[in-house]
């Protein structure tokens, strides 16, 4: 069943609705939660939208201003969806603020893209639990899916899988080695 | 006239006995000298090298690998031979006082004899300051299975010495990687209690984890990449036939078999996040334990086969929490840090062991399950996958040594601890198999 | 497992397993069993006996009873006839006999009457005379009687003055005399007063002497005590004071040494690995002036054998016990003591 982008946006803004009232009871939640990457970035200022140009066919010298803009927004763009990579902080699934730009990007690439498919890959870093890196590396991927998907993607180009600690990208065992294997990667087929 | 016989007992027959008992129990005023700490070190015992009758098989000698045992355990610190007065394998010749003057509590002698190819044992264990003997054996295998002799012999000393059957019989499992040869090699292995006689079982491109022994000691459980997926199996170590258990959508992790073998606790993700699910293993059939939208995952069960441990994160960051029923609300066990997980109950029922996060580090800690009381049990920078061996009395983790994950064991209230050689490469995930008789 | 043995030094046995309660409790179970042998109730109910009443038959004569004859039948009739003439004699003779009988009756009857009235005249005629008779007596005796007593009368009162004179003279007398005593006495009293005056005065002199005497005897009798007395508490503070030190030190020596045992046992115990801070042992050790060990008795299980075990490992394991050299210490805290191992601290 094909559902159009705004249904799918509500039907996720709704279920996002019932996770946020699904807590039990004397648990403090972290701040910020999980919901927060769910928000639509629509909102946010400073990104770039595409639609039907207000000023349109008014002179010859603004076309070709569009036509630069644009042309220079398609190469920002592609410059963004050079990141297929994604970190996180430690025990923390929550996407960074500077990976939105980058996500939305890809989001919307893949939604002008339909046959586009992108596999993408939780890890986690090696410390502490093998089993809940596991299931950490998964809930970052997930993540990951839920903003592209509010943000045009559509569920069925995207598949997720977890490695938990089991394929660092960087062997070692410092900050820095940890901070760069806590990730999730995108793997456009 | 008929006289009525009633029984009063005289007021003086009281007075009489009560008199008597006051003598008896009021001895002078007794001095009463209490001792509530022991030696803080490990307890001193001589394994004395067993005579041999025959021809010996080549390898281990079979009082070093008791020696080696005992000494993995923590708890005993044996004398090296070289500083022994004398060599005794039977009674007429041990001379407590020289083991006394040594400073020695225990001596173990014995005696191998070859017949064909098999070899005897006849041994002997001693208390040498009651000057009392408390164990003696004879016991046989077959000339190719000697550790196993020794390893049996392990047990029945430590049984006789602490009251506590021994787990020198058992087995280990745990996943090797080696990445000497460009690309990764991952391996199942099953070896004995000191590392020896390592047998691979599964040989993987993709990661292999979470090895779990059934409750028989003939399979393992795992979780293998190999289908670029976690997938959970189950591998009879027997024949080496495989069995694909749970290849759900999502994760399939964390399997752990019930004390009865028929059903298996796995965390799933196929219904959205990870929840923990208990499989009847015949009729796959899942029942759903936990229904909550945080990680719920490493479900295990506790001794007494009723409850189940678990890790979620439904606070917050990693806690461990225990449903007194599969499915019953759970309540959070720990609060003494902000990440603890895989929670690995002992078959005493007193302690849960899991790994704990202590400022930057990582260690293993345990919880007294009787009065909460928290204790950290190692000092090593990044510790994991903890497991209890199945009398409770020994820890094996996996910790990094050089960059490399190495096994260590450590005895149960964190003293002393003995590294297992490292064999090729980096070794983690151990699981520690059950006593099997 | 063959051949496993169980250290048996000498176990101990509890407390209430003395040998005394063992006794008294034999006893009460000996004694118990033997009552109980017995029927303790009284509610069997035997019938109260039967009461045998006996009374004495006189024997009496048995009346003859008549004895019928057995008579022929043919005569019969004859016979009757003939028996009943006899019979008519017979009753005939015996009409007469009784008419006799009555007639001398009756004549004995009356004659007895005649006889009775004679009688009974007769004795009324003498009573008649003696009533007279002794009416003149009476008279006589009256008018004596009365004349006696005139001649009383007169004599009493004769004798009533002269006792009344009497009387008067005496009480004259008796007056004076009184007099006269009286102022005897007077004189005597006065004199006696004077004497008694001067004992007093003399006694009392020698009162207060005495007194005074007696109270200088009193106040070195006193001052002697009190010095003896301060003298005798001293010498008892000082013994007290020196058996407290003794005590103290033999007390502080004790404590020494104690914590000296302690400290060996404790770094020769280990406990086993499965031990639990509820476990105690208690063994009683006996030792030898040396130092050395005597013996050793498990009196309190822990229930565990091996901590049992590592207990009697550790108080043996010890060659030499440090004691005090001196005696008394030794022989009050420790010829026999008992040790209590129990772990506290785990980790």
């Amino acid at each position: 069943m094909k559902l159009s982008v705004q249904t799918k946006v509500l039907a996720l803004l709704f279920s996002a609705g019932l996770f946020a009232g699904c807590s039990t009871t004397g648990e403090n939640m972290e701040e910020g939660g999980y919901d927060s990457d769910v928000a639509a970035i629509d909102q946010d200022g400073g990104s770039t939208v595409y639609g039907g140009g207000d000023q349109g066919g008014i002179s010859s010298s603004s076309m070709t201003e569009e036509e630069r803009m644009e042309v220079q927004q398609q190469a920002e763009q592609q410059a963004l969806r050079e990141i297929t990579t994604f970190y996180f902080d430690f025990d923390t699934s929550e996407i960074k603020p500077e990976a939105r730009d980058v996500l939305v990007a890809h989001a919307r690439f893949l939604s002008s893209n339909p046959s586009q498919n992108v596999r993408l890959e939780g890890h986690g870093d090696e410390r502490g639990s093998k089993e809940y890196n596991l299931a950490l590396g998964e809930r970052r991927a997930n993540a990951v899916e839920r903003f592209l998907i509010v943000n045009g993607a559509s569920r069925g180009q995207m598949q997720t899988v977890s490695y938990g600690e089991e394929k660092p990208a960087v062997m070692g065992s410092s900050e820095s080695a940890w901070a760069q294997n806590r990730r999730v990667e995108l793997d456009f087929e | 006239m008929i006289h009525r016989i009633s029984f009063r007992p005289s007021k003086a027959l009281f007075a009489a006995v009560a008199l008597m008992l006051l003598v008896a129990t009021s001895a002078r005023a007794e001095l009463l000298i209490r001792v509530t700490e022991g030696a803080d070190s490990a307890i001193p015992v001589s394994v004395v090298p067993f005579a041999e009758n025959g021809s010996m098989p080549a390898g281990d000698k079979v009082s070093s690998i008791v020696q080696a045992d005992l000494a993995m355990s923590g708890e005993f610190r044996a004398l090296p031979p070289e500083k022994m007065l004398s060599l005794p394998s039977k009674r007429a010749d041990v001379f407590f006082r020289d083991w006394r003057l040594l400073g020695q509590r225990y001596v173990l002698v014995g005696e191998l004899t070859r017949s064909g190819d098999r070899v005897q044992a006849r041994y002997e264990l001693f208390d040498v300051n009651r000057e009392e003997r408390i164990l003696g054996e004879t016991a046989g295998a077959p000339a190719s299975n000697m550790r196993s002799l020794a390893h049996h012999i392990s047990d029945k000393v430590y049984e006789a010495i602490t009251g506590v059957p021994g787990a020198f019989s058992t087995k280990l499992a745990y996943v090797t990687l080696d990445r000497t040869s460009g690309q990764p090699r991952y391996r199942l292995q099953v070896s004995d209690i000191d590392g020896k006689r390592a047998r691979i079982r599964l040989e993987s491109k993709e990661p292999i984890l979470s090895p779990a022994w059934s409750p028989d000691g003939k399979k393992l459980a795992y979780v293998s990449f190999e289908t670029d997926k976690p997938v959970i199996f189950v591998h009879e170590l027997g024949s080496g036939k495989r069995t694909k258990v749970a290849d759900f959508p999502g994760l399939n992790s964390a399997p752990a078999w019930s004390a009865d073998g028929q059903s298996m606790l796995m965390t799933l993700s196929k219904d959205g996040n990870a929840e923990i699910y208990q499989m009847n293993l015949q009729s796959r059939k899942l029942t759903k334990l936990t229904n909550h939208w945080a990680i719920d995952t490493e479900g295990a069960w506790d001794s007494s086969g009723d409850g189940i441990f678990f890790t979620s994160d439904r606070s917050g960051g990693p806690q461990i929490y225990y449903m007194a029923k599969p499915g019953a609300e759970p309540r959070r066990i720990t609060f003494g840090s902000r990440y603890n997980a895989r929670p690995r109950p002992d078959s005493t029922g007193n302690y849960v062991y899991y790994v704990h996060q202590r400022d930057r580090a990582f260690n293993i800690a345990r919880t007294n399950l009787k009065n909460d009381e928290e204790t950290v049990l190692t000092r090593t920078e990044s510790d994991e996958s903890p497991s209890v061996s199945p009398n409770g009395r020994m820890l094996i983790y996996a910790t990094k040594q050089s960059g490399e994950s190495v096994l260590t064991v450590i005895s149960a209230d964190g003293g002393a601890a003995y590294s297992l050689p490292a064999s090729e490469g980096d070794v983690r995930d151990p699981a520690w198999g059950p006593i099997v008789r | 497992m063959t051949g496993q043995e169980r250290e048996l030094t000498s176990t101990g046995v509890p407390q209430w397993k003395s040998p005394v309660a063992l006794s008294v409790a034999l006893h009460l179970l000996v004694a118990g069993v033997a009552l109980a042998g017995w029927s303790w109730s009284s509610t069997i109910h035997e019938p109260p006996p039967s009461s045998i009443s006996a009374r004495l038959i006189t024997q009496q004569k048995p009346e003859p009873s008549p004895i019928v004859e057995p008579v022929d039948q043919p005569d019969r009739e004859r016979e009757q006839k003939e028996l009943e003439k006899q019979k008519q004699a017979e009753v005939q003779k015996r009409q007469k006999e009784e008419e006799t009988r009555k007639a001398a009756e009756q004549k004995k009857l009356e004659d007895a009457k005649r006889k009775a009235e004679e009688q009974v005249r007769k004795r009324e005629q003498a009573k008649a005379e003696e009533l007279k008779v002794q009416k003149t007596r009476e008279a006589e005796a009256a008018s004596q009687k009365a004349a006696a007593e005139a001649k009383e009368r007169e004599r009493r009162k004769a004798e009533a003055d002269a006792e009344k004179q009497r009387q008067q003279e005496a009480k004259r007398k008796a007056e004076e005399e009184k007099r006269r005593q009286e102022e005897q006495r007077k004189r005597e009293e006065a004199e006696r007063k004077k004497k008694e005056e001067q004992a007093r005065q003399e006694a009392e002199r020698k009162r207060l002497d005495a007194e005074r005497r007696l109270q200088e005897q009193q106040l070195g009798a006193q001052a002697e005590q009190a010095r003896k007395a301060r003298a005798d508490e001293a010498r008892r503070q000082e013994q007290a004071a020196a058996a407290k030190a003794r005590e103290t030190q033999m007390l502080s020596e004790s404590q020494k040494y104690q914590a000296l045992i302690r400290e060996r046992l404790s770094q020769a115990w280990y406990p086993p690995s499965s031990a639990t801070e509820d476990m105690t042992a208690r063994l009683q050790i006996t030792l030898l002036p040396t130092g050395e060990l005597a013996g050793v008795k498990l009196v309190a299980s822990s229930g565990n054998t091996a901590f049992d075990n590592s207990a009697l490992g550790a108080v043996k394991s010890l060659s030499r016990y440090p004691v005090p050299s001196e005696r008394d210490t030794f022989e009050t805290y420790f010829r026999q003591f008992t040790i209590e191992f129990n772990p506290r601290r785990l980790r």
